[in-house]
């Protein structure tokens, strides 16, 4: 076989696979976020324009949905970015069992969201969860209080996925040149100022990656969020469109938030990755 | 290696042949609860009568509504029989996903079998149509348990008396209800008032505040009109929305989630003096290893309003013919087994709550648990929520408009049904009802 | 980092030990707890004060793998002493088992639902990794018009919320009759872990210096002998660690489990959340359930740690 057959045998398959069912199913609803189709009647769809886009953005409990979003993407995200970076700068030393000590830490990211979702509903008991009674809290309510249950949320999934943060600054950091430190000691620079000279800004691109992916991630969110409260505060926007697709069946209007939804975590990752390629220029 | 991959991937391969049906199975699907036991007891005797396999599956309550549909919707064949909600009989009956069971019905003399409550509620739609589509399965509605050691204690009988003016006992009404859960109130003992419904993933909060709305005299709107303007946002609506709320307030901590699971718990953790819950859910606090209070444990119908009404929001499920199974003869010879009045008799035995009229008004029945005669009042007094195609958008809107204010103490109870009275004209509106 | 040397750096080298061993405790305090919870009475499962030392049970697993029902009466003597261990401590816990016509044990929906996470992410996983291995292999070693294109709408297709492609797909999948089976669950996980793989893998593969092959080449090789012999062997580990990934989502993945799949083909997450029994939480059947369902994920990662730590790197450094 030519090395170009071979080419176009390993690559053309998944292309095809992916376009077949990715970016297909994607024209599909496009098609879809224009009419009124309900997957539930066997009524025809009707096309009604952009009313279902109309519709959508006037409405006040979608925004709600957004910004609630947003507030949990901001804390979770910024959360599992302090703790991961401190646990792995504190990690970066020369440690006993290091290669063990970090697998147990990784454990966490390694479980089923649905299934912490279930544990983390457990801890939180205020009647007999451990969280409260390790803590001292006594009756704290962490889920039922509309204003905690999302910071609730995010706590578990700062829990779950700090860990990657950690194991990425863990590589970033170990890419840092020793002799760079050396310089700086033997120049009895000061540890602030040694961290934001040195350390931050050679671990600012790879860390970047890290924020990148739990952004995506955070914004996507459902599982943790659906298993572990259901107040109106913590309906964030992946929630609102389960409903809308699967409890409701306004196909069609779904299929519109979806785009919508679509257009935003394509807007934020544009955003990013243009961050992203300013910071490795410098 | 090799060997290994070869071997999984024909077992996979097996895997995916397999689950073309067999035609000597039934599968009958419902919601995780006893009943769904008892029934899977229940039609083992038709297996070893006919040697048809019947499987009862089941899901949790939460995801019910969306898994049955999810299912109707993708024209599934997983199922056979259905237990489904009452209120799902518009929206499955009219996209075509339960098969007609009017001439079934009739030739069989169902409406006469079934209590009265049951037949309307179950599965006659649109409503006085004379079409039918399931067979009264599981009856059932909220009714409430109390500690009976809590309510006889003598100094709390007496304290209570010289607090509020009257004995300690049964609540009359709603206004009793509020003061016993005022009264047994006490967070700094670990002791609450109530336990109730709250869980807005489905239609817990809706049917606690429909247990309020319908014994304070109120209606949802008008199921013929589909009027809702000054009915669900009308002073007697307001009224109960107002006691609903006050009563969130007597709840254990955390109660802002809890269906029947955690009102069960109030009972058997010792956290609340009386706690809702659909009767179905109440063998397990009869039993004295899940429940250390069972002696203790007592149970009452809903209480009546101010003005005296009297009325229960109603759980309970029709069975029906899944109209994709392709085992609907098999289905049908089912059903008319489970008609029969010894099938329904021994239901009953099992712990299924029959709607077979005979059986519910029999002595026997009455007296078998310390429930039953609750249950057999309450299945006279009971009202259903929308059962209209669309339902599901109007439970949301429920959902959406209540929650907030029962749990967040946001707006007032006139605001709240308000803007649920402006959110439910718009759909009826959208879907052309009441024109 | 450097030996250490002075006091001051002994003393913040001992606390940032210190610090890490209370993270790691923090870490692991509730997979203890559900652990420990799987293992307990049901009784002690929600006391106050939290109950830590008792004696295990392995009753919450017999109840895991059992239909079981309320129990309405207790059961007479003759029955109870009749019954084998396990029955035993079902009636214990206040139920009994459900059997079946012909008086069969009746099994719970555990065992089907583990049974299917494993042949879909199995299958899916072997799917994912061998097209993402030889598209990788494609990307790194030929040249493709616009190849930095390709493979940000590789990249992109993960981007997607779960949800945002669950609607279409369920629409898609009705036509064809693919809702609630194996191979539509596969495919959706294939076409999820697909981009992660070639990304993962490419990143390897480039790490592999071409000159092998072309050494191959020139000794009369053919390409594809080359990619087989000479390439795959070397790429071993990569492929381990991306394995272990794509295995990891397709087994934890809850969304499309939730609403593409129903009796036949779905998976334990969406599963295990509804074992919250009938009328009362017993919290020590689903700890039970979720503890054997870690336990896979779990000796996975102990056993391919390194492989591990050295691919999630990598990946995200070649973004």
């Amino acid at each position: 076989m030519s090395d170009l057959a071979i080419r176009n045998l390993f690559i053309i398959p998944t292309i095809v696979f992916l376009i077949v069912f990715n970016i297909f199913p994607l024209l599909y609803s496009l098609g879809y976020s224009f009419t009124d189709f309900r997957a539930s009647t066997n009524a025809p769809a009707n096309f009604v324009g952009l009313d279902n886009y109309r519709t959508l953005l006037s409405d006040p409990f979608i925004w709600r949905n957004f910004t609630i979003t947003a507030k949990y993407v901001i804390v979770s995200v910024t959360g599992q970015v302090i703790v991961g970076f401190g646990v792995a700068m504190l990690l970066n030393r020369e440690i006993p069992f290091k290669g063990l000590l970090t697998t147990l830490l990784l454990l966490p990211m390694m479980l089923s969201m649905a299934v912490v979702g279930l544990f983390w509903k457990m801890l939180y008991d205020p009647n007999f969860g451990v969280i409260n009674y390790a803590l001292g809290l006594g009756k704290f309510e962490w889920l039922a209080d509309p204003d905690m249950a999302l910071y609730a949320i995010a706590i578990a999934d700062i829990w779950m996925w700090s860990p990657f943060v950690m194991l990425l600054s863990l590589a970033g950091l170990s890419a840092v040149p020793k002799h760079l430190y050396e310089a700086a000691a033997i120049d009895r620079a000061s540890g602030l100022y040694t961290f934001f000279r040195i350390t931050l800004p050679l671990v600012a691109p790879i860390l970047m990656i890290a924020i990148i992916f739990r952004t995506m991630e955070a914004f996507k969110t459902f599982d943790l969020a659906y298993i572990l409260a259901s107040q109106p505060t913590t309906e964030v926007i992946s929630i609102r469109l389960y409903k809308m697709a699967f409890q409701e069946w306004q196909t069609g209007m779904s299929c519109a938030l979806a785009y919508i939804v679509l257009i935003m975590v394509l807007a934020i990752t544009n955003i990013y990755i243009k961050y992203l390629n300013k910071v490795k220029e410098r | 290696m090799r060997g290994t991959w070869t071997g999984l991937v024909a077992g996979v391969g097996m895997t995916l042949m397999s689950t073309s049906a067999y035609s000597q199975e039934l599968t009958i699907f419902w919601a995780e609860w006893d009943p769904a036991n008892y029934l899977q007891e229940l039609v083992n005797e038709y297996e070893a009568e006919t040697g048809v396999v019947v499987t009862v599956e089941t899901t949790p309550w939460a995801d019910f509504q969306t898994k049955a549909f999810t299912e109707f919707n993708a024209q599934g064949s997983a199922y056979d029989l259905i237990v489904g909600d009452s209120q799902w009989l518009g929206a499955a009956s009219e996209a075509g996903h339960y098969v007609e069971l009017t001439e079934f019905f009739n030739a069989n003399k169902v409406g006469d079998i079934m209590a009265p409550a049951t037949v309307k509620y179950y599965a006659e739609y649109p409503g006085n149509s004379g079409r039918y589509w399931a067979i009264p399965a599981e009856g059932d509605a909220v009714g409430w348990s109390y500690r009976k050691d809590w309510f006889e204690d003598p100094a709390e009988m007496a304290a209570f008396e010289a607090k509020y003016g009257y004995p300690l006992g049964v609540p009359a009404d709603w206004k009793q209800l509020r003061d016993i859960a005022e009264f047994f109130h006490r967070p700094d003992q670990n002791r609450y008032g109530i336990a109730i419904y709250t869980d807005n993933s489905y239609d817990a909060l809706a049917m606690g505040f429909e247990n309020a709305l319908f014994s304070h005299g109120g209606e949802l709107g008008d199921p013929n009109t589909f009027e809702v303007e000054g009915i669900i946002n009308g002073p007697k609506a307001v009224a109960a929305l107002d006691a609903y709320r006050e009563l969130y307030g007597f709840t254990p901590p955390g109660w802002a989630k809890t269906f029947f699971v955690e009102n069960n718990q109030a009972i058997t953790e010792n956290l609340a003096a009386m706690s809702m819950n659909f009767f179905a859910f109440f063998p397990a606090l009869l039993n004295e290893t899940t429940n250390p209070n069972a002696a203790n444990t007592g149970f009452f119908a809903n209480p009546a309003g101010p003005s005296g009404d009297r009325f229960a929001a109603l759980g309970g499920q029709g069975i029906s013919v899944v109209s994709y199974s392709q085992n609907q003869e098999e289905a049908m010879k089912f059903l008319e087994w489970f008609i029969k009045d010894e099938t329904q008799k021994r239901w009953a035995e099992l712990g299924g709550y029959t709607a077979s009229a005979a059986v519910l008004e029999s002595q026997e029945f009455r007296q078998a648990t310390p429930y039953n005669e609750a249950f057999y009042q309450t299945m006279f007094i009971v009202k259903d929520f929308w059962a209209v195609p669309e339902y599901a958008e109007l439970l949301g809107q429920l959902n959406n408009r209540l929650y907030p204010h029962i749990v967040g103490g946001e707006g007032t109870a006139q605001e709240t049904l308000d803007a649920l009275a402006a959110d439910w004209k718009a759909t009826f509106a959208k879907y052309g009802r009441g024109q | 980092m450097a030996a250490v040397r002075t006091r001051g750096e002994v003393i913040r080298h001992r606390l940032s030990v210190t610090a890490v061993l209370v993270i790691l405790l923090i870490t692991l305090a509730p997979i203890f707890w559900i652990t420990a919870t799987a293992f307990k009475p049901r009784n002690l499962a929600t006391t106050m004060p939290p109950t830590v030392f008792f004696e295990p049970e392995i009753s919450p697993f017999v109840k895991l793998f059992t239909k079981r029902s309320q129990l309405r009466e207790p059961p007479t003597e003759e029955v109870y002493n009749a019954a084998p261990w396990w029955e035993k401590t079902v009636f214990d816990g206040g139920e009994k088992v459900v059997r079946s016509g012909r008086g069969e044990v009746q099994p719970s929906g555990y065992p089907s639902r583990f049974l299917n996470s494993l042949i879909v992410a199995i299958t899916s996983t072997v799917l994912a990794v061998s097209m993402g291995t030889i598209t990788a292999y494609g990307f790194s070693r030929f040249k493709v018009k616009g190849e930095d294109d390709w493979l940000f709408f590789i990249l992109s297709t993960r981007m997607l919320p779960p949800v945002v492609v669950a609607i279409p797909m369920f629409l898609m999948y009705r036509a064809v009759g693919l809702n609630d089976t194996h191979l539509g669950l596969i495919i959706l996980y294939t076409a999820f872990n697909l981009s992660f793989s070639v990304w993962l893998m490419k990143g390897f593969i480039d790490e592999i210096p071409k000159e092998y092959e072309d050494a191959a080449l020139v000794d009369g090789y053919t390409r594809m002998q080359a990619f087989f012999k000479i390439v795959l062997p070397e790429a071993a580990t990569g492929i381990a660690a991306t394995a272990v990934f794509c295995f990891i989502t397709a087994w934890n993945e809850y969304a499309f489990a939730l609403i593409m799949t129903n009796r036949r083909a779905q998976t334990a997450p969406p599963f295990i959340p509804s074992q919250v029994g009938s009328g009362l939480p017993d919290w020590t059947v689903i700890a039970a359930g979720t503890f054997l369902f870690l336990l896979p994920v779990a000796i996975f990662t102990f056993l391919l740690r390194n492989h591990l730590l050295r691919g999630m790197s990598f990946g995200a450094i070649r973004k």
